[in-house]
């Protein structure tokens, strides 16, 4: 996520703390962890945020941490330890893959809340983990204490991550298939649709259970990213170093503005329902007077995740399910 | 009451007794809280890796994640009791803590802006509670500065602004991500979860130092709580006696805050529990101090093993604590209604 | 009479201003509320001609801006009218109960209770939709205030001071056991952080209008216990002397003050500083009399929650900032003020 400009408007303000704060721990000495690679013979060196690590060749007992977690699943991992994911999320996963997810010792939230000795317990040979950097920094050090721990930020594009992931959890058999049908399902829609893409002014619009009553969000984060890079298909954006427009909360009474576009897109559930936080916008009559929802412009797409392939296939059937019910123009 | 403190001053066994009592459950506890984690080792080998005699995990679980900790909680636990003992004294209420003159907000306030806006790191982190938290008790002191602080006058600002703070908190917390809020939510419950030397070092000292000159501010503490008059006449130079209190109160909180998030009401509930046990007429350190350290240590131990998996241990202090406090100031009030 | 006004009163109030004076400032009260009404239909965050707005309530039509205002717009207005109001007569029968001007309605563990029930519907029930947890608030705003009620209950009575050290005591128990099921449970707390801005966009009226019942009848009760609550500042013993049953005054306002707060909150979710700030304004323009507190209370608090609303509207265009945080912004200031006033020593 583009944070830019704010960062700058803080830099000041965090140059002035830094120095405080660097005074404050210069006097605490760093122990050296010992690092026990040796014991294992077989091991590869990965890249991630934290440096180039070494680890096992074949993990057996990996821990994931964060947003690593439902990707690993994905690409057929099974992990030992993995930290708490919502209800709301872990309900459009597949159940064969909820399976393993709820097979897996619970460590608690994300970030500095998990449960180090439960983790230490799990004797895991490997750890993935993306999260905040701030939080990582926290935990580091008692997580490679523990074994070789892989980090990405909140910054990695969702591709790279399923790369990383797939490579240090050598979990690299599915991803091949994934990636050929991905590639191949993006020429199919790209093809298709092409008038549709090249001429259509989109918007995908979005609602979150935290955000206030009456309010949505123009969503340019989430399965929506790949659409736009990916397929190429023109959705509003914000502008560089801006924030997301989808941290903007508009109140309903913007729905209205909603008619300058000529499709709309809006999340939905696996059957087709407008999701849970989402319905309310639907049931406004604002909503349904906009002119394209009156003539069936107005898409409903399913967005399981869009951290790895196997969600992002099944956003991309559902678009193209989606876009394939548009009137035909002209 | 009063006068008859003034007499058994120097005759006063029962606070050493109760010091020394506290200090051995203090012990206990944190031989518990080294030997029991979710990690199995046995007490054998706790010992030894203790004296030096492990390598490896084992070493680093005991000297590395538990003892760190457990020596947080102790040290951290009797700056709050102080910097909670400090505060009642000098505002003459049982319900004032530094969270009321709205530290804990704007620290909180702080720790989001460097979360949220700069995306800062951990020690940036630290540095804006800190800021932010000083900032608040700062704007509170001069907000209610006029000829002097009057003790109400500072309640009730600190009331005020800590509430704007409130809300400006809750607001950022709204325009954030998902996993940022929680993460913030987490400091702000108050965690030491992943405590290290380094912190504990660092925040041991300044403490240290802290405590030393709450201990040196004691005798015109007890004379201020007599009234200003009372104090000046018996040689007290009010104003700064005063200020310096706020700031010694305010810095152990504040070291506390930047390492672990705002720890609730140990500050609050360490004094009151303090006075009733060691039977003193007024506000006294030493004691306070200790309890607050049992308190968090206790709390703390109950928070890592209390839920599946472990809680911030300011949550078992906000209900532990709250209760406690509801609960003596509830039945207190009822004998003399 | 005079001691009181002069506790409670800034300075140059310590008479009691005559009737004339309170008549025509509650007059001039209503018109700004009038005023303030209209212009909440008129002003949000997309710009819609006066004509379409007069259509929209004279000519309906299936128009998309018309619906914007009748479907958005008048809502909110009237639900900040009836929040308003509740939460303003809240404030002032509770400063009225424990002759405290600093309390507030939360104070008795109305606004932890309701924010507790919600996180519990939340996380443990998978309630979702302002709907659902508009009952579930209500019904811990009452719940919990029964609690503070029986704990707070003394051999003589319900003493104002125990309860208040009650209602500290439950919402920090409450407030933790919260926080510590929120912690826990990443879809709980996902929706009470927009909960507990407290906002009163998004209330759809037929949600809201099963609530209303509670908040009259609690209206009317507070009214009928003004002229108690009148004779018991001067003190119980006085007040008793003077006829009046100490434990029915009580028990009445303080039912009446957990449904207007209980109601208020459910509706809109914890919005702080209205009950507090308003009753002493009141009392500042129409002296110590609780009738005329009440009176002055119903048309100012929605003066400052519409205003408000209206402000955070237009202040961050095209979002908004909800109510609850822009109340705190503006009454914040106003509390400090108070306290820095050359009598507020006294209060």
């Amino acid at each position: 996520m583009n944070r830019n400009s704010s960062r700058r408007r803080g830099t000041a303000i965090a140059a002035a703390l830094l120095s405080t704060t660097l005074v404050l721990t210069a006097c605490g000495g760093d122990s050296e962890e010992t690092a026990d690679t040796a014991a294992a013979p077989q091991t590869r060196s990965v890249t991630g945020g934290n440096g180039t690590i070494q680890v096992p060749a074949d993990p057996q007992r990996v821990v994931t941490i964060g947003n690593t977690t439902l990707p690993f699943i994905d690409m057929g991992g099974k992990p030992v330890g993995v930290t708490e994911v919502g209800a709301s999320e872990l309900a459009l996963i597949p159940t064969d893959q909820k399976a393993t997810f709820d097979a897996a010792t619970n460590l608690g939230s994300s970030g500095d809340q998990v449960d180090m000795e439960k983790l230490a317990g799990l004797k895991p040979d490997l750890i993935l983990a993306q999260l905040p950097a701030s939080e990582f920094e926290g935990i580091k050090k008692q997580l490679e204490a523990v074994a070789p721990t892989v980090f990405w930020g909140l910054d990695v594009e969702w591709k790279a991550l399923a790369d990383g992931v797939s490579q240090a959890g050598d979990v690299t058999d599915g991803l091949g298939e994934q990636k050929a049908k991905f590639q191949e399902k993006i020429a199919k829609i790209q093809q298709t649709y092409s008038a549709i893409i090249g001429g259509t002014k989109f918007v995908n619009v979005d609602r979150w259970e935290s955000s206030d009553p009456g309010t949505f969000s123009v969503a340019d984060f989430g399965c929506v990213e790949i659409a736009q890079d990916d397929l190429g298909m023109n959705f509003p954006k914000a502008a560089a170093g801006e924030d997301p427009l989808g941290w903007t909360s508009l109140p309903y009474e913007q729905i209205a503005g909603l008619s300058k576009y000529d499709v709309i897109t809006y999340p939905v559930d696996a059957a087709g329902q407008p999701k849970v936080s989402f319905a309310p916008v639907v049931a406004t009559n604002t909503w349904k007077a906009l002119p394209a929802v009156n003539s069936g412009r107005a898409l409903g797409v399913f967005c399981p995740g869009n951290n790895s392939y196997g969600p992002v296939l099944q956003y991309l059937d559902s678009l193209d399910t989606a876009l394939a019910t548009l009137p035909a123009k002209q | 009451m009063l006068r008859r403190r003034r007499f058994a001053v120097r005759l006063e066994w029962r606070p050493v007794v109760v010091c020394a009592v506290l200090a051995l459950a203090i012990a206990g506890m944190a031989v518990l809280a080294l030997m029991t984690g979710s990690y199995r080792i046995g007490a054998g080998q706790v010992v030894s890796a203790l004296t030096g005699g492990e390598t490896g995990l084992v070493h680093d679980i005991v000297v590395e994640w538990r003892l760190p900790r457990v020596t947080a909680t102790v040290v951290f636990g009797a700056a709050l009791g102080v910097s909670g003992a400090v505060f009642q004294s000098l505002l003459r209420n049982p319900l004032a803590d530094p969270g009321i003159i709205g530290f804990s907000q704007g620290s909180y306030t702080g720790a989001l802006i460097v979360i949220l806006v700069v995306n800062g790191t951990y020690l940036q982190l630290v540095g804006g509670a800190l800021l932010g938290g000083m900032a608040t008790a700062v704007a509170v002191y001069l907000l209610a500065h006029r000829r002097g602080v009057q003790g109400f006058r500072l309640i009730v600002v600190g009331i005020g602004l800590s509430a704007i703070l409130r809300s400006l908190n809750t607001w950022l917390i709204l325009e954030a991500d998902l996993e940022v809020a929680i993460a913030a939510a987490a400091w702000e419950a108050g965690s030491l979860n992943g405590v290290s030397w380094n912190q504990v070092l660092i925040g041991g000292a300044c403490i240290t130092m802290l405590l030393l000159l709450a201990g040196m501010l004691s005798r015109p503490m007890r004379q201020l709580e007599l009234g200003d008059d009372a104090a000046a006449s018996q040689g007290v130079r009010v104003a700064p006696a005063r200020l310096a209190l706020i700031v010694v109160g305010v810095a152990l909180t504040a070291t506390v805050t930047a390492a672990s998030g705002p720890i609730a009401f140990i500050s609050l509930v360490a004094p009151q529990i303090a006075r009733r046990i060691a039977r003193t007429a007024g506000i006294t350190l030493a004691p306070a101090a200790f309890v607050g350290a049992l308190l968090c240590l206790t709390a703390d131990y109950i928070a890592q093993h209390i839920a599946p998996t472990p809680l911030p241990v300011g949550i078992i202090t906000v209900i532990l604590g709250g209760g406690y406090l509801g609960w003596l100031l509830f039945t207190e009030a009822r004998r003399r209604l | 009479m005079t001691t009181l006004a002069q506790r409670h009163d800034g300075p140059g109030t310590a008479t009691v201003p005559g009737p004339r004076r309170r008549l025509t400032g509650l007059v001039v009260a209503l018109a700004t509320l009038l005023i303030l009404l209209v212009l909440s239909v008129m002003i949000g965050s997309t710009a819609i001609a006066p004509s379409v707005v007069w259509d929209a309530l004279s000519n309906p039509s299936a128009d998309i801006d018309q619906f914007a205002i009748r479907d958005y717009r008048l809502p909110r207005t009237v639900v900040g009218l009836v929040v308003g109001a509740a939460l303003g007569v809240a404030g002032a029968l509770i400063q009225a109960l424990t002759r405290n001007p600093l309390a507030d309605p939360g104070i008795f563990g109305v606004q932890a209770g309701a924010s507790f029930a919600v996180t519990v519907a939340v996380g443990l029930l998978g309630v979702r939709g302002i709907g659902g947890y508009m009952w579930f608030a209500f019904a811990g705003a009452l719940i919990v205030t029964l609690m503070v009620l029986a704990l707070g209950s003394t051999r003589q009575g319900q003493s104002p001071v125990v309860m208040v050290l009650a209602g500290v005591c439950v919402s920090a128990v409450l407030g933790g056991a919260g926080s510590a099921l929120e912690l826990t449970n990443p879809d709980a707390f996902d929706a009470m952080r927009s909960w507990n801005a407290g906002s009163i966009v998004g209330r759809p009226l037929d949600l809201v209008w099963p609530i209303l019942p509670f908040l009259v009848v609690a209206l009317v009760l507070a009214l009928a216990v003004s002229g108690s609550l009148n004779a018991m500042a001067l003190g119980d013993d006085l007040a008793a002397a003077q006829g009046v049953r100490l434990t029915r005054t009580r028990v009445l306002a303080i039912i009446a003050l957990t449904l207007l707060a209980g109601g208020a909150t459910a509706i809109a979710g914890p919005i702080g500083f209205v009950g507090l700030m308003v009753p002493h304004v009141a009392r500042w323009i129409a002296g110590p009399h609780q009738s005329w507190i009440f009176a002055y209370s119903v048309l100012l608090a929605p003066i400052l929650l519409l205003a408000s609303d209206i402000l955070g509207r237009v202040l961050m265009r095209p979002s908004e900032i909800p109510v609850g945080v822009v109340t705190a912004f503006v009454g914040a200031p106003v509390l400090v003020a108070l306290v820095r006033r050359k009598n507020a020593s006294a209060l």
